[in-house]
């Protein structure tokens, strides 16, 4: 996790000492500036939004469809130039890998301020009083319980494929839970969904910004206050401190920077708000409006904002 | 059979033999806490195949990468005319055509049917997803077939490649394409051409296999008679041979079409075009059973129609001799451009036939999500008691042993040393009545059930297992099959994949079981009844080409995450085969040996248990054979509702970026799905050779 961050701030202060100098005139070239669109809200809107600026810039831009994980492959190979938002909680070695031997050229943060933590529904209070403090799991784990884990409380971790963290902080604070993995985000958003539909107890790892906050009232359970960095491994009981926070990267093809450096300088300071991506996932996901068409609006209603990030 | 006394002798040995493993099963599990490295196989041990596989596909890339890319460019010429194509026609013109092949292919029910589905996809507003999923299905599904009957005719006419094809194409059809996607993507590039590439590799072996059949079961007389007539080598071939096996060529491709579009979602994930396997990718992640139900059935639709059309092309393909001539299909082709250019001129004055208008869409994807929260509710407590029954008797048993699942909280009691033994008591009760009604097979296989259940496979021990599984081997099919066994344990010890592959083993063997009991009933009761066998049909198409994804989500609402969905989702796909087949084989038993029975006075149940079901026993255990085949192939899928086995590590060789971890966890898998294959093979020798014993 820090070797992450690390790697990135240190590519993000790199790219932006080197696209200073450059100041070339947009649009260098005419090829097409190939933008990866994922497949969650979130993302399909910082891509569109970015698209829509760099338009604005005179470059041709396509938007092109990827999984999480191809899409590394493809900027670590040019064939895609840029992505606005990957969660560097969410991806993996072939990010860290890319990163580190300079195929895949992080542009700094995109600004989301994301939350990672075990969540619960807010009936889950009255089960467990002490909550939101993570101290009352220690007491109340039966009420997280179901016959499988027994005497032990359950919590859905993320899938195996993630990463392992929730199973460290359960061993590293000495929890009473039997972390399951979930699977995928679709097999997690199911059971979340049922289980509040019947009330039943549920505990599950899982991150912030997501449009299910908007849905349901979810409460995330509360750590101790900490300064720098949570450590995950290495905390003990009375001081627990969760997890460390993830940040959205920006990132870009290693030839991107030399080959449109305008466009280079306009992503280093592209930036986008939690409040901006709330409201417009909630306009797509629930009242079913089109991305282009909240794109539009924010660039008309943000026009001061991003003129200044293509001087 | 020899002679009784030597019989006798040879027995005796066995038994013993038998009772010297089960014996050291017993105690290599009593003693794994005292020598941890029994448990699980010690990683010291293990090879380094991980960093082979990836040196080897690092020189792989490095010396082939401009090979691939150059075909990669290629094929997406084919790829991008075909989207064109497809996205530029009008939705009015589109359907007259298929309408029209439809009844070609199977009349007027085919036609409206055909018209019927894709009504349903221009109401759901997903006409062009589907167009650009089938350009996909239209440029992968001849490539593949192309490939197909080029390696079918070699392997037809050279033995030795037909040897070297067989494990390859068991190779392709079992390792999931998840496990080599990171090789494909470095070598061919990112784009919807790596989906083609991976639709080919899974789909062309069905082609293969039914060329080779095809062109090796043409009746002598038919090629003697063209010998006489003069023909040449290649008129022999492909003017009385090829055409002689067209039937079961054409079968091929049916097959192959039904495996391309199987291969849809996996595209998607991969990503490139905005197509229907996307769609239900989305709404999937968001958990969105209306909205991925209502995508998953178009693909469904897809497959049904499709399939229809091929194969209803492929059976009335021996109709098309050459003395209805160039003339009859002449005819139909100008039908077909007659009306498509009729109903593109009607298009040109009228938009609405162009692009299908989005006020006569329906999205009935709300009431679904409503739907199915009303059922879940009313139907969660009642199936969690079942749920919870059967993990607690069944499936934690055969996982960790009952030894370790008896508590007060699952059976309500705490388990003392005097339930053991009496455990132990009624395990040896019930193997010495069958050892005393001289059922041995029987009485070994009730103690060695008796000892996995008490233990649990995870438990067993890695020596132990190994012993037991080697000696099942030769006890089944000879030095040859312990042989194969004996290989396939040193290939998943040595690679350190014993642990997942036994939980792999535990999931799908409970799911098979299950499902062969369920479809091989279910297929009896449709085969002795048509209104049955006609409601069944529909189900099984669809559990067979939506999605699997889809049914999860349901799934999950009731069961949570975890094993019992990840049974529950094995079982809805792999039912299928063993219904299929085994009704298949029950109504093609030769009406002689049914009129002969009845004339001899067998009852209606005589006749099904005593004569049917035996006569078809070679096509139940091919739905068994299937059935296997299918459940580890859902292991990939399994893996999304969080079970931990070997789909699992192919995720995370994926999210690691590491080719190894992942292609020796698919390889893992194959070898387990060969390795039951073979053990089905054995275990048909032995019932054929019962048979044979039984009618002299």
């Amino acid at each position: 996790m820090k070797h992450k961050r690390r790697l990135g701030l240190l590519a993000a202060a790199l790219t932006l000492g080197t696209s200073s100098f450059a100041q070339a005139q947009a649009p260098e070239s005419p090829d097409p500036i190939r933008i990866a669109v994922n497949e969650w809200t979130g993302q399909i809107l910082s891509a569109t939004i970015a698209g829509e600026v760099l338009k604005k810039m005179g470059y041709n831009v396509e938007l092109v469809i990827a999984g999480a994980l191809p899409q590394l492959a493809a900027i670590e190979q040019g064939e895609l130039d840029f992505n606005p938002e990957v969660w560097d909680n969410s991806v993996t070695d072939a990010y860290t890998n890319g990163l580190a031997s300079g195929s895949i050229i992080a542009a700094g943060p995109l600004g989301l301020e994301p939350r990672e933590g075990w969540i619960y529904p807010a009936y889950m209070e009255e089960l467990c009083p002490g909550l939101p403090s993570y101290k009352a799991l220690y007491d109340c784990a039966m009420a997280f319980g179901t016959a499988e884990t027994f005497p032990n409380g359950r919590l859905v971790g993320y899938p195996a494929d993630w990463g392992t963290r929730d199973i460290d902080v359960v061993k590293a604070i000495g929890m009473p839970f039997n972390v399951v993995p979930g699977g995928s985000e679709g097999a997690m958003l199911a059971e979340l969904k049922s289980a509040i539909a019947a009330k039943e107890p549920i505990l599950m790892m899982f991150w912030e910004p997501h449009w299910i906050f908007a849905e349901q009232d979810l409460r995330f359970v509360e750590w101790n206050p900490i300064d720098g960095e949570c450590i995950e491994e290495t905390q003990v009981k009375e001081t627990a401190c969760g997890f460390a926070q993830a940040e959205a990267q920006k990132i870009y093809s290693d030839d991107f920077a030399a080959k449109y450096p305008a466009a280079a300088a306009m992503i280093a300071k592209f930036t986008l708000k939690n409040a901006d991506q709330n409201a417009m996932i909630l306009e797509v996901d629930q009242k079913g409006r089109s991305v282009e068409e909240l794109a539009a609006e924010w660039m008309t209603k943000n026009e001061a904002v991003w003129s200044t990030w293509i001087q | 059979m020899a002679e009784p006394s030597k019989a006798q002798t040879s027995d005796r040995k066995s038994l013993l033999i038998w009772i010297l493993v089960l014996l050291s099963v017993l105690v290599l599990a009593q003693w794994q806490s005292s020598l941890p490295d029994l448990k699980s196989y010690p990683a010291a041990w293990t090879l380094p195949a991980t960093d082979w596989l990836n040196t080897g596909m690092d020189w792989v890339v490095g010396a082939f990468k401009p090979v691939f890319r150059a075909l990669s460019a290629v094929m997406e010429y084919p790829l991008f005319w075909v989207s064109g194509f497809l996205g530029w026609l009008p939705w009015s013109v589109g359907t007259v055509i298929a309408v029209i092949i439809g009844y070609r292919a199977g009349a007027w029910p085919l036609a409206a049917f055909t018209g019927g589905s894709i009504l349903y996809i221009l109401l759901m507003g997903l006409w062009p997803d589907t167009m650009n999923s089938l350009a996909l299905v239209a440029v992968s599904v001849p490539l593949a077939v192309l490939l197909g009957f080029g390696l079918g005719v070699a392997g037809y006419y050279s033995p030795r490649v037909e040897r070297f094809l067989t494990p390859v194409m068991d190779i392709t059809q079992t390792v999931p394409a998840f496990a080599y996607l990171l090789p494909i993507l470095i070598l061919f590039g990112f784009g919807p051409v790596v989906g083609l590439i991976a639709g080919i590799i899974f789909a062309f072996p069905p082609m293969v296999k039914n060329t080779i059949i095809g062109l090796r079961d043409v009746p002598s007389d038919i090629i003697e008679s063209g010998l006489m007539s003069g023909a040449t080598k290649g008129q022999l071939f492909f003017l009385v041979r090829a055409r002689a096996g067209l039937r079961q060529i054409l079968l091929g491709v049916n097959q192959t079409t039904m495996a391309a579009l199987n291969m849809i979602i996996v595209a998607s994930i991969i990503g490139g075009s905005e197509d229907i396997g996307w769609r239900v990718l989305s709404t999937l992640r968001k958990a969105e059973f209306g909205e991925s139900l209502v995508a998953g059935i178009v693909i469904a639709l897809m497959a049904m129609v499709l399939d229809r059309i091929t194969y209803g092309l492929a059976t009335r393909a021996p109709d098309m001799s050459p003395q209805q001539g160039f003339f009859g299909r002449h005819q139909f082709g100008l039908t077909v451009m007659g009306a498509a250019a009729l109903t593109y001129l009607a298009a040109l004055g009228l938009p609405d036939l162009q692009t299908w208008p989005d006020d006569w869409t329906v999205d009935p994807a709300g009431g679904l999500n409503f739907g199915i929260e009303v059922f879940v509710l009313w139907a969660k407590p009642v199936l969690d008691s079942v749920k919870n029954f059967i993990i607690f008797t069944l499936v934690l048993p055969l996982k960790i042993g009952l030894v370790n699942v008896v508590g007060p909280y699952t059976w309500g009691f705490t388990a003392t040393v005097w339930h053991a033994v009496g455990y132990a008591a009624l395990v040896a009760a019930g193997s010495g009545l069958a050892f005393w009604r001289g059922r041995r097979g029987q009485a070994i296989t009730i103690v060695s059930f008796g000892l996995i259940m008490f233990f649990g496979l995870t438990n067993l021990t890695w020596p132990g297992a190994s012993l037991l599984l080697i000696w099942f081997g030769f006890r089944s099919g000879g030095a040859r099959l312990a042989f194969w066994t004996l290989a396939a344990l040193v290939f998943i010890l040595s690679t350190g994949s014993y642990d997942k592959a036994i939980l792999s083993v535990q999931l799908c063997g409970l799911a098979v079981a299950a499902s062969f009991l369920i479809g091989t009933g279910l297929g009896i009761a449709a085969a002795q009844s048509d209104p049955f066998s006609r409601i069944l049909r529909p189900i099984n198409d669809t559990l067979q080409t939506m999605p699997v994804f889809v049914l999860l989500i349901p799934v999950i609402m009731i069961f949570k995450i975890g094993e019992f969905s990840a049974l529950l989702a094995i079982i809805a796909y792999a039912v299928v085969a063993p219904i299929r087949y085994t009704e298949y084989g029950l109504r093609n038993v030769s009406k002689d040996v049914i009129e002969a029975a009845t004339s001899m006075g067998a009852t209606r149940s005589q006749l099904l248990w005593r004569v049917k079901v035996p006569l078809a026993m070679p096509n139940i255990m091919l739905g068994l054979n299937q059935a296997i085949m299918f459940g580890i192939s859902m292991l990939v899928v399994t893996a999304l509702v969080g079970t931990d086995e070997l789909g699992q590590i192919i995720y995370i060789g994926l999210s690691k970026g590491n080719f190894g971890i992942g292609f020796v966890a698919g390889m893992a898998m194959a070898v387990i799905a060969l390795l039951a294959d073979q053990y089905c093979r054995a275990w048909q020798k032995r019932i054929d050779a019962k048979l044979k014993g039984a009618r002299p």
